[in-house]
């Protein structure tokens, strides 16, 4: 039966398909600066222990904390302290530390926590989501009602709840991110099995007697992925987002570490004295988080075949 | 619905309950100041500690036979929070006699106006960004609203309402702009009230600052409350928009496409007509099912915008529980919000098949 249908002539090879999306790339500024930002943002906290000393937030200096002295720009505060002759681009803070090495320190710490969170959600996602769309029954139904338990908490509240119960460090800090993350990702990769699973070719393999884990994992899950993986892109700039907002709200696990969510908190601490403190590392957080949203969407538009046209 | 909030209620008991020591279960519920003997009677009508525990300082201990199984428990805690007895309350500063619920019930009217008017201000700002950036595709008009809304999708909320804070009050000084109403109890400072510095009488109907001050004729509270509210609502807005006007500008430009509305306007109808009589009707209703999402987003939100601004709600409430631990405070958030959003998404349910006759259950 099967020699008696001919593929369908291929138009464009996979080749010059790739081509054109990155021609397409190159067009849209604003994809280009989405990919530009987040390159940087990588190559920054690959190399940020080479740009400033990983042991320097260890030291505090309480003569030198809060202050700011860049003549150029002032801020609307009285009582500001000044760092004698040394030179702070964007002011110290409340420990005495360099702000802008503090934030150079900060970026490694995030993008590691968010790679781990999307890393994971994507896995967990990937196997639960696709086990519930092929062996659907009563397996799906588990799956989907355990997912609509999780959505149905605030995601903070939950983290706050996960963080109080079990103590207070970075790894707890992304379980917790984990926990609320991994329903978004069994959902979407569910709804791409179920289309998946009802073509041909996934028939025909049953045909010839391959087993449903061969079927699922070799098949269906490659041919399915690639909207869970556009969407893990869109994602990291979320989960800095998220885990900043924990550790902002003071879910930390040490008042020293340079984190971005951290400074900030020092930053709305003393807001009316340093207001330095929570522009910066806030201004850090949305660079990062708006380039990657920024990339991932226009990866989204340009793998779309629907808006190619 | 009642399977969710039950798994919700079971989820929430086992990851509290089972990771902390009993003692800590226990605590909201007994005085530090009672006899042994008395601790462990209460433990007892609790649930946690078994009738064959011979004293207090054994259940303490943890000694075996002498603490319930879990499962036990679970079914105590659940007795006790349908008849809303969560003890009382851990947070400081709050006298000890006065219980979780009524803390929690004090504080969350802030929360609710908080988020309802930051739920209004969502709608009213996110779905005409949805319909310009449809209507005028790949224009200025577009470039903008996708701006603004991936923008509000990126940014940091705490930093936003910080931005909001320093602009706003720190540099232009706008008056009572970041000024807070009279926190706790009503009626103590006023921020602006045309220079009274007594409030006035206000009687407290429903808990709800602009409501109270509406009913008890309080026009100078009443504006003072809405002055407060600006930036909070706002920030919180701005932040969760991106979803609802990605949503209905997808569909608003699904809809433009269709064969009726080039009917439409091939009648010679006006294309203000066209779009927001024909196309907008169809193109607004599947926005409604993002509403339960968007719930649960303002609920969470809630909670960082509350710190930022020191809204005395129940989300800033929250952070001193967590560092008090007060679990019950935590679990009764968790439980009223998992309610809060399970039947908003049954209301949409049922909204959505009013609204539109193709969909019969």
């Amino acid at each position: 039966m099967s020699q008696t249908e001919n593929p369908p002539a291929k138009i464009r090879g996979q080749h010059s398909d790739f081509r054109y999306a990155l021609h397409l790339l190159r067009q849209n500024p604003i994809v280009m600066a989405g990919l530009v930002i987040s390159v940087a943002t990588v190559l920054l906290a690959l190399f940020s222990n080479v740009l400033v000393n990983g042991a320097y937030w260890h030291q505090q200096n309480l003569n030198l904390r809060l202050c700011w002295n860049n003549p150029d720009f002032g801020w609307p505060v009285t009582n500001m302290f000044n760092c004698g002759g040394s030179v702070y681009p964007i002011g110290t803070d409340a420990y005495g530390r360099n702000l802008l090495d503090m934030i150079v320190l900060a970026i490694p710490i995030d993008l590691q926590i968010a790679l781990e969170v999307v890393a994971s959600a994507v896995v967990i996602g990937v196997v639960f989501g696709s086990l519930a769309a092929y062996m659907g029954g009563l397996v799906d139904e588990i799956i989907l009602r355990i997912t609509d338990i999780f959505l149905a908490v605030p995601w903070i509240l939950l983290a706050i709840v996960l963080i109080v119960v079990l103590g207070r460090s970075l790894t707890t800090l992304t379980v917790a991110v984990i926990i609320t993350w991994w329903p978004w990702y069994v959902r979407l990769m569910r709804s791409q099995v179920i289309g998946e699973k009802e073509k041909l070719y996934v028939e025909r393999l049953r045909m010839v007697g391959a087993g449903w884990p061969r079927i699922l994992f070799r098949h269906i899950i490659p041919n399915s992925i690639y909207p869970i993986l556009v969407q893990s892109t869109l994602d990291i700039g979320s989960v800095i987002l998220t885990v900043s907002a924990l550790t902002f709200i003071g879910l930390t696990p040490n008042p020293l570490l340079p984190e971005l969510g951290n400074l900030s908190n020092q930053g709305i601490q003393y807001f009316f004295t340093a207001p330095w403190l929570i522009t910066f590392p806030g201004l850090t957080i949305l660079i990062i988080s708006l380039g990657f949203n920024l990339l991932g969407d226009g990866i989204r538009d340009i793998f779309d075949p629907r808006l190619r046209r | 619905m009642v399977f969710v909030l039950f798994a919700l209620s079971v989820l929430i008991f086992f990851l509290t309950r089972g990771l902390l020591p009993p003692t800590t279960a226990l605590a909201p519920y007994i005085n530090p100041r009672l006899t042994d003997a008395g601790k462990l009677s209460i433990a007892r009508a609790v649930g946690v500690a078994t009738s064959s525990c011979a004293s207090f300082s054994d259940f303490a201990a943890l000694r075996s036979g002498c603490v319930t199984p879990l499962w036990t428990q679970y079914f105590y805690w659940l007795k006790n929070v349908l008849v809303g007895n969560w003890g009382y309350t851990l947070l400081p500063g709050i006298s000890g006699t006065q219980t979780t619920w009524s803390v929690f019930f004090g504080r969350f009217p802030y929360t609710a106006e908080l988020d309802i008017v930051a739920a209004a201000l969502t709608f009213i700002i996110g779905v005409p960004l949805g319909i310009i950036s449809a209507t005028r595709n790949n224009k200025v008009p577009d470039h903008i609203s996708r701006i603004v809304s991936l923008g509000g999708y990126s940014i940091p909320q705490f930093w936003f309402g910080a931005m909001l804070l320093i602009v706003f009050v720190l540099y232009f000084r706008v008056g009572g702009l970041g000024l807070l109403p009279a926190s706790g109890a009503l009626g103590t400072t006023c921020a602006l009230c045309f220079g009274q510095s007594q409030v006035g009488t206000i009687t407290s109907y429903t808990g709800v600052p602009l409501l109270d001050s509406l009913f008890s004729l309080n026009i100078p509270y009443f504006w003072d409350s809405v002055v407060a509210l600006i930036l909070p609502a706002l920030t919180l807005a701005i932040t969760s928009l991106g979803l609802l006007t990605r949503i209905v500008r997808s569909n608003m430009m699904e809809v433009l496409r269709q064969d009726y509305i080039t009917m439409a306007k091939s009648k010679g109808l006006k294309e203000r007509v066209v779009t927001y009589k024909h196309a907008l009707r169809n193109a607004i209703l599947p926005a409604i099912t993002v509403a339960g999402l968007l719930v649960t987003y303002l609920i969470g939100g809630s909670v960082i915008v509350e710190i930022v601004f020191s809204w005395p709600g129940v989300g800033s409430a929250a952070l001193v529980a967590a560092d008090v631990l007060d679990i019950n405070f935590l679990e009764l958030f968790v439980l009223v919000a998992g309610v809060i959003i399970v039947v908003t998404n049954l209301v949409v349910d049922i909204l959505y098949a009013v609204l539109d006759p193709r969909i019969r259950f």
